[in-house]
């Protein structure tokens, strides 16, 4: 069937997931808080927020430098149930919500590629 | 060089999305809810369909979900035959409603001081949520289980939909004023105030009624059976979706069949309009949340027109040869689709 050619509307990204852990209403998020809170004196509480910001920032990009670090390494898991898996670490997805796995070695064997979602992770550690 | 409708997918759901409500225009822009299977309602910002948070506390599916109109307060019913009001804000639990069955339908009143509520139990519910302890109102009348539960005519009155009637009650006789049957079963049931209108689905049909008296005004047949539909609030379009995985737009006013697009994996349960008609939202079987264009191509939200006039990027093109014009098309085109059409498989993971 002839269509006349037609470019999809360009998006600037696609919408946010959740965080994968938390439930979200960050209270730094677009809304001001409307429940009335205690106001401080301005400017302390601008430099405890904008503290807070960095150290919020500064262990964003330590976490996501170990996800860069983690690439093509051998990675354990422990997932429930005391189910431990190893495999190579591929990538992450935008949210942290899936992680893209090869030579997952399981219980019942190994699987070439697989995608490991993140909520079923308990923990993982590698050797860099 | 025509543009095609780029859906926004909004993924985190990991069941069936079977319901889903805006809030009206606040400061803050405007707020999408959604209800799923999963038990946990999640809101999102409505123009740009971001996750903001989700409700925990529900021990079973959320068949309904509401926000009141300036996105403070939201409501849900469930199946772990509670309904709760919320905290839009914070996300905290305000109150927990406890029901006799499967709570299927919550709504506000416009000054966000009474809940509406009906389910399996067949009882209409009447909350005064400035008094949580005292008991609801009931109003009893339905012989099956309510699917639809809204207030309407300024919250004077009470529209509610079973399977196969429609009624509307007086609020303060809390009696039955008039009812509707149907021969098939009706599926969705929405309230547009501005014209005091209702667009009720059943079957293959989209269906116009005045909320006043219940008389029909028109209706159009669509090609599958369609579980929602959703009036423009200029009420120049409806949207409709159903068991087809399908949306369809129509023209309100001829009748004629606009536009119809492809995207769900699955049925589609709910389809709204935003507040402000830019765009609109289903939810289907697929877990999923979309995001539609009213009109496709404007620059709103995320979506982003680079027109050949105003963009360097595109501007090239139209000097250089056909061959290398839809060469460079396709080519921004890909750049751009490429990372909304990877996005789809990781749903199923």
């Amino acid at each position: 069937m002839q269509t006349p050619l037609t470019i999809p509307v360009p998006v600037l990204r696609l919408p946010r997931g959740p965080d994968g852990l938390s439930r979200g209403f960050a209270p730094d998020g677009r809304r001001a808080p409307l429940k009335p809170e205690v106001p401080e004196i301005p400017e302390s509480q601008e430099s405890r927020e904008s503290q807070e910001q960095r150290a919020r920032a500064a262990l964003r990009e330590r976490y996501l430098r170990s996800l860069l670090a983690m690439v093509g390494r051998q990675v354990s898991f422990t997932l429930h149930e005391g189910v431990h898996v190893t495999a190579h670490f591929g990538a992450t997805d935008l949210d942290v919500a899936n992680f893209y796995v090869s030579q997952l070695q399981t219980p019942i064997g190994v699987q070439a590629e697989a995608l490991l979602r993140c909520s079923d992770i308990i923990s993982y550690t590698f050797k860099p | 060089m025509a543009m095609r409708q780029t859906p926004l997918t909004c993924s985190g759901h990991t069941r069936p999305v079977v319901d889903l409500a805006f809030s009206g225009i606040t400061p803050y822009g405007y707020f999408l809810i959604s209800a799923c299977k999963d038990g946990k309602p999640m809101l999102r910002q409505g123009d740009t369909g971001d996750w903001i948070g989700t409700f925990l506390g529900h021990k079973g599916a959320v068949w309904g979900a509401t926000l009141n109109k300036d996105a403070t307060k939201a409501a849900t019913a469930a199946a772990d035959f509670t309904a709760k009001v919320w905290d839009a804000v914070s996300g905290d639990e305000l109150m927990t409603l406890a029901h006799k069955h499967i709570v299927k339908s919550v709504d506000f009143t416009q000054d966000s001081n009474y809940l509406l509520t009906g389910g399996q139990d067949k009882l209409l519910r009447i909350y005064d949520l400035n008094k949580p302890e005292a008991e609801p109102k009931e109003i009893s009348g339905h012989t099956s289980g309510i699917k639809k539960a809204l207030w309407c005519s300024e919250d004077q009155q009470i529209l509610s939909a079973d399977d196969k009637t429609v009624r509307l009650w007086d609020h303060a006789t809390m009696t039955e004023v008039k009812s509707l049957n149907f021969n098939m079963s009706v599926s969705s049931m929405e309230y547009i105030p501005e014209g005091e209108m209702l667009v009720i689905t059943y079957g293959r049909s989209i269906a116009f009624h005045s909320a006043v008296s219940l008389d029909p005004i028109k209706s159009f047949e669509a090609p599958a059976t369609i579980n929602s539909a959703s009036l423009h609030p200029e009420k120049e379009f409806l949207v409709a979706g159903g068991e087809d995985f399908k949306l369809y737009k129509y023209d309100y006013n001829s009748g004629e069949e606009l536009e119809s697009y492809k995207g769900h994996f699955g049925p589609i349960h709910c389809v709204r309009f935003s507040p402000d008609g830019e765009l609109y939202a289903s939810g289907s079987e697929d877990g999923t949340l979309r995001l539609w264009q009213t009109v496709v191509g404007k620059t709103y939200g995320l979506w982003k027109c680079v027109l050949p006039e105003d963009s360097g990027e595109l501007a090239k093109p139209k000097i250089s040869f056909p061959e290398t014009a839809e060469e460079e098309l396709e080519e921004i085109a890909s750049e751009n689709s490429d990372s909304i059409y990877s996005s789809t498989p990781e749903v199923k993971a």
